[in-house]
């Protein structure tokens, strides 16, 4: 039995469906205290005292955490967050003090108890404010901060500067007969998984160290942000990693870790778990990065694209987080999927005094996509091409050299533009059933890189039993990560599925991996352990070929079944191992993966920084129905299409699609932060909406394969392209059913009727623009 | 201090409980039943779900007082000595389940629906289901559960 | 988990019990229904009661039942129940409705229709229905029980008539006569029925023997510190004939009545046309249903 390709049940589905999953509320441990955390209620101020001496004598209070208590920082690229602030609050909702308690409402409210002085400070609270020459700094010593080596401006707000260029920019829009340049902003998201930020921290006295039970995408990542904040070594800090709740990107950093950890330092020995509540969650974790995006486009009359320049400012927040390679990465797809002869971007991001910003499914890419694929409609509404023509034209194809010169195998741009169209019917008119409604029909497309170089390794373990246990520090986030990881050791052992197990990640013991991010653990993991895979078997054979006097090389293995070419089943694996008796046994093998050195990655010289180990290009093709009275845009039908490379579970690739396609929707028309004065105005559920079951669209998921030379069966990733199409899709499909183009996001029915009507009033004076 | 007593899960339960206790902290924290959970706290998420005499709540808005001499039925009661029921098959064999953390209340939902009214029409299964938010979006896989569970004929 | 800070308990089991509670404990108490408010609030710091009076264990104001001359629906009756009874939806369409498209399923087997009017949200859904079809509340307290019409109910937001020692016990629905048609639809931030009233509309249509419209009540949600009800509007179809355009203009005069303001989910000029739009479409709904209705 072969399980690649196959719709196996997930794994953990029986687990989750009988309320048997343990998240990270869930666990209950042995002197468990409870922690929550005061939070400031000004954007930009001097922290000046805080007295906690009321709140250490409140009912259950064991412990109280506030900067001065646990100075330390951290951060992924540039360290500059305090666990706790120090001398500065820099953002609404920003933790000052923490409380341990027996009980949370005893935690609570301690924190009533808690005296704190500030001094207001000027707030910076859009990103122009932060360029502004008399700006005031959020981080006046930004330039002595530890920090990775991308370019930053010193004594100012802005900490990222990439700069890229390829090709003759002057010469690439001389040689257009036409130039566009138009503006566009992509807003704040909250992931808003279902599982808000949780963690459990317990600090060891013996050796200095804590334990931690976290919610997170990259235990390695964040173990070592931990470490290197407190000057600990890897053997110090053990991160647990059961099932997350949700990340979407936004379990990266630590949220709740920092307060359990302070706190945990107060009351050695005893676990503290800090559980965010939804407000918590929504105005003072992460969220995605709002993004003012520039795109000045070069385009000949018959629609060849001749060169692109974009420009970014970044709305960072106020602590760089895990945005800095957004900002360095993510302009990247402002070029789409297309051939572009000369491309060059200009990106920044600045220091605001609002909620810090980090990766979102896509990591830029939905941000970019929103500004590329709505510029194409433009572009080709005003040349009179089809815009599904347009793309067709300038799409990527196999052999295509990338923005850098890379030579891109394992893609076809147009396939799944031309699926989506052909599944949503386009060019058919659909007429919409009532006078007050109208009907349209749009489509985007976008491009999707993975980090590179990362790398997974991977060690697998065959018991005497038989049972095969993969150690791979890659939490199941919800994706499927761990079906898909065991279908593909199945495969490449020869043991039957259920004979795998991925037990949860233990830091302690798990070998290194990259964070289940990126779209890249089945590329990545799936290669380690296809490697490591075939290493147990090769051993497997050989021992097999041992105790039975076969020439090894006679040998198959197949779901634990061990043949003789030519001959039949001669053992099985379980009894084969068991031949070992007391004596003991475990089959034990390893590898790693890296996609550094592979001779896809070369590019034109100085830009292989850009290179990637492999793309996923994602299309969508919408139609919605716009109530013109009311603003209300109703999405009726979603074609998806996704390049994986090989589905490894057609099922687990659908559910992606389809919930990217969900996620794109919400996003899209009912999610937005709404700000006052640096303040969340509608920072909980009551106000921040989801989609619900009733918003659902007709959603057609089309899964496309195509042949990647490395990666492991065939398959490359598919979790975030899934969502990126989405909002710029919406929007061309809301200016074929209208004529109104809506450029900053998100698409709500106010912002829909103020444009009609705004629309009418110009139709009234007689400018020619059509509601047909 | 006040006396509750009910039924969960067809095992009843007597405590003394504060009054500001809700029936979710109840089922989590003294009974252990962590199935159901907290999302958003507001009645919003729906993640808090269970079944009270047959009906669909949300138990983070629900005193345990108010739960005296009533019924409570929680995802752990669905399964038979461990075989999960009708729905829940259907939920695994759709794959209808991502992160896990909605589905607790999604199938106790389904349940309650299809106990109600064996054959819905799809606009019946939305209308049910749209007190419980999913953020990886299994909704229309969601929908595939429910209509393969009501074929099976079982709720009739 | 948001937890709920420590309160004292009453689960009184008759009015009388409850009212007097209510004066002891001296204006600070809270009353709890169904507790999809309250507990909200109390969670999110918004109000900290000291104690709780649960109104749940009081006998007898759970039920539906056929009165004389209408129907009486106790205050502490949940709205799913109110969605599922025959007797409301026959002549009592726009209640109906606004039960059908209150939040989702698993709180309206929670909220009750006295907890929704007593919070006197002037976003209520329940509100608009129950002043279409001239309901009277019914109202007990000290000085014993009291009637008041549901227009008269309110008096701002959060704010009702109801003193403090009173607590809402049921309310009455006067069976329509003549040819009758009520409706009421609603816009939420999701596109659907189910969030908070961006706007809500209720309107009530009694039509005469040769098809004019004898009287018409358009109230509307979200558009003013309380249900507001549009009487210019009313005014102009009373003695109508029926058509497109008289209803558009009653529902553009509805509009003008409008008192919206701007707060985050919904700025006021986009609420008020949406007041006209929903105004004009729930008009032909009402007058649909209305003109169904056998003539006599």
């Amino acid at each position: 039995m072969s399980y690649v390709g196959e719709r196996v049940a997930r794994i953990d589905a029986a687990e989750k469906v009988t309320g048997g999953a343990v998240f990270g509320s869930d666990i209950t441990l042995p002197g468990m205290l409870h922690g929550a955390v005061l939070r400031s209620p000004y954007p930009h101020a001097r922290l000046v005292g805080v007295d906690t001496s009321r709140a250490e004598q409140a009912p259950g209070v064991r412990g109280v955490s506030a900067g001065r208590d646990f100075p330390f920082t951290f951060g992924a690229s540039i360290k500059d967050q305090p666990f706790l602030a120090i001398d500065r609050v820099r953002f609404v909702g920003e933790p000052v003090a923490a409380v341990a308690a027996d009980s949370e409402l005893q935690a609570q409210e301690a924190l009533d108890l808690i005296t704190v002085h500030y001094e207001e400070l000027p707030a910076v609270l859009d990103p122009w404010q932060a360029l502004a020459q008399d700006a005031p700094l959020l981080h006046p010593d930004l330039h002595t901060y530890e920090r990775g080596r991308h370019e930053i401006v010193p004594h100012s707000n802005i900490n990222t500067v990439a700069r890229y260029v390829h090709g003759d920019m002057e010469e690439g829009f001389r040689s257009a007969d036409l130039l566009f340049e138009d503006e566009f902003f992509a807003h704040a998201l909250s992931h808003a998984a279902m599982e808000t930020h949780t963690a459990t921290a317990q600090y060891r006295p013996a050796d200095h160290g804590y334990t931690l039970w976290v919610s997170t995408d990259r235990p390695f990542q964040m173990r070592s942000e931990l470490a290197t904040a407190l000057g600990l070594s890897s053997d110090q800090v053990r991160l647990i990693v059961g099932y997350v709740g949700g990340s979407f990107g936004g379990k990266n950093t630590l949220v709740a870790e920092a307060a359990a950890v302070a706190l945990a330092r107060k009351v050695p020995g005893r676990p503290v778990r800090v559980e965010l509540s939804r407000e918590e969650d929504l105005v003072a974790s992460q969220i995605r990065m709002p993004a003012f995006i520039k795109l000045k486009t070069g385009v000949r009359r018959d629609g060849t694209l001749t060169a692109r320049r974009a420009e970014f400012l970044w709305d960072g927040g106020a602590y760089a987080s895990n945005a800095v390679g957004i900002a360095i990465r993510g302009p990247k797809a402002a070029f789409g999927p297309y051939r572009i002869p000369n491309v060059e971007y200009y990106s920044r991001m600045v220091y605001t005094n609002k909620e810090p910003t980090g990766s979102y499914r896509g990591y830029g890419t939905t941000q970019a996509a929103w500004a590329c694929e709505s510029q194409m409609d433009i572009i080709a509404h005003r040349l009179a091409i089809d815009p599904l023509h347009l793309r067709l034209r300038n799409g990527l194809q196999e052999g295509d050299p990338w923005i850098n010169g890379q030579i891109m195998h394992g893609i076809n741009a147009r396939e799944t533009i031309e699926l989506v169209a052909s599944e949503i019917e386009w060019g058919t008119i659909d007429r919409a059933p009532a006078p007050h409604l109208r009907r349209g029909k749009g489509i985007a497309t976008m491009i999707k890189e993975t980090a590179t170089p990362t790398s997974s390794n991977v060690v697998i373990k065959v018991e005497q039993d038989g049972k095969v246990v993969v150690l791979c520090a890659a939490p199941e986030i919800g994706a499927g990560q761990a079906t898909v990881l065991s279908q593909m050791a199945a495969d490449a052992i020869g043991v039957p599925l259920a004979a795998v197990s991925l037990p949860a990640t233990d830091t302690a013991t798990a070998p290194y991996n990259g964070p289940v991010a990126s779209s890249r653990t089945t590329y990545h993991v799936g290669n380690a352990i296809q490697l490591a895979g075939l290493e147990i078997r090769r051993r497997a054979l050989a021992l097999a070929g041992r105790v039975l006097g076969i020439d090894a090389d006679l040998l198959d293995m197949n779901d634990g079944v061990i043949t003789e070419r030519g001959v039949g089943p001669r053992a099985n694996l379980r009894d084969l191992l068991g031949t070992f008796g007391s004596e003991g046994y475990s089959l034990v093998a390893e590898a790693r993966y890296s996609s550094a050195d592979s001779p896809l990655l070369k590019a034109d010289p100085g830009c292989e920084w850009v290179s990637t180990i492999f793309w996923m290009i994602a299309s969508q093709a919408v139609e919605v129905e716009v109530d013109v009275e009311t603003g209300t845009v109703r999405v009726l039908k979603v074609a998806a299409a996704a390049d994986v490379g090989r589905a490894i579970n057609p099922t687990a690739c659908e559910q992606q699609i389809e919930g990217g396609v969900v996620m794109g929707v919400s996003n899209t028309l009912f999610e937005e932060l709404t700000m006052e004065d640096g303040r969340i105005q509608n920072g909980s559920f009551t106000d921040y909406k989801l989609a619900t079951i009733q918003d659902l669209p007709e959603i057609v998921p089309i899964i496309v394969e195509s042949d990647h030379p490395e990666a492991p069966f065939g398959a490359k990733g598919i979790g975030e392209p899934a969502a990126a199409a989405t909002a710029p899709a919406i929007a061309n499909a809301l200016f074929d059913a209208i004529g109104i183009r809506i450029k900053d996001l998100p698409i709500t029915s106010v912002k829909v009727l103020d444009a009609i009507e705004a629309k009418r009033v110009d139709e009234a004076h007689g400018d020619d623009l059509a509601l047909d | 201090m006040i006396r509750v007593a009910l039924t969960v899960n067809k095992v009843r339960h007597e405590a003394e409980v504060e009054p500001n206790l809700t029936l979710l902290e109840f089922l989590r924290e003294a009974l252990y039943l962590t199935g159901a959970k907290e999302s958003c706290g507001v009645g919003e998420c729906g993640t808090c779900l269970v079944l009270v005499d047959g009906h669909p709540v949300n138990s983070c808005l629900m005193l345990v007082a108010d739960a005296n001499g009533r019924e409570v039925e929680t995802i752990e009661g669905l399964a038979n000595e461990g075989e999960p029921n009708t729905v829940q098959a259907a939920f695994i064999e759709t794959g209808a389940i991502q992160c896990g953390y909605c589905t607790p209340a999604m199938v106790l939902a389904a349940e309650a629906l299809l106990r109600a009214n064996p054959n819905p029409d799809p606009s019946q299964v939305r209308e049910a289901l749209a007190g419980v938010l999913c953020r990886c979006g299994s909704y229309p896989k969601v929908l595939d559960a429910v209509r393969t569970a009501a074929a099976k004929g079982v709720h009739q | 988990m948001k937890r709920l800070r420590p309160f004292a308990l009453y689960q009184p089991t008759s009015v009388r019990e409850a009212v007097e509670l209510l004066v002891a404990e001296g204006g600070e108490a809270r009353v709890l229904a169904g507790g999809t408010d309250l507990l909200v609030d109390m969670k999110l710091g918004r109000v900290r009661p000291p104690a709780v009076i649960n109104l749940k264990r009081i006998k007898g104001l759970d039920r539906i039942d056929r009165v004389e001359g209408g129907i009486r629906i106790g205050s502490l009756v949940p709205i799913s129940a109110i969605e599922s009874s025959a007797l409301v939806q026959r002549k009592h369409n726009a209640l109906w409705q606004a039960s059908r498209v209150l939040a989702t399923q698993p709180v309206r087997n929670l909220a009750t229709i006295g907890g929704n009017l007593g919070r006197a949200s002037p976003a209520s859904d329940m509100a608009p229905p129950l002043i279409i079809h001239g309901s009277l509340i019914e109202i007990e307290g000290v000085k014993g029980s009291r009637l008041v019409p549901a227009e008269a109910f309110h008096r701002g937001p959060g704010a009702s008539c109801l003193t403090p020692d009173e607590i809402i016990t049921s309310v009455l629905l006067p069976e329509p006569t003549g040819r009758t048609g009520s409706a009421y639809r609603k816009l939420g931030k999701r596109g659907g029925g189910w969030d908070i009233a961006l706007v809500g509309v209720g309107v009530g249509i009694r039509l005469d023997k040769t098809g004019e419209i004898a009287d018409a009540r358009i109230v509307l949600a979200s558009v003013g510190p309380t249900p507001l009800r549009a009487l210019t509007a009313e005014a102009g179809l009373r003695g109508a004939v029926p058509t497109e355009e008289s209803l558009a203009e009653a529902a553009q005069t509805a509009a003008a009545e409008t008192r919206p303001i701007t707060d985050l989910r919904a700025t006021a000029s986009y609420r008020r046309s949406l007041a006209r739009v929903l105004t004009l479409r729930t008009l032909r709904d009402a007058l649909y249903l209305a003109q169904r209705e056998a003539p006599f």
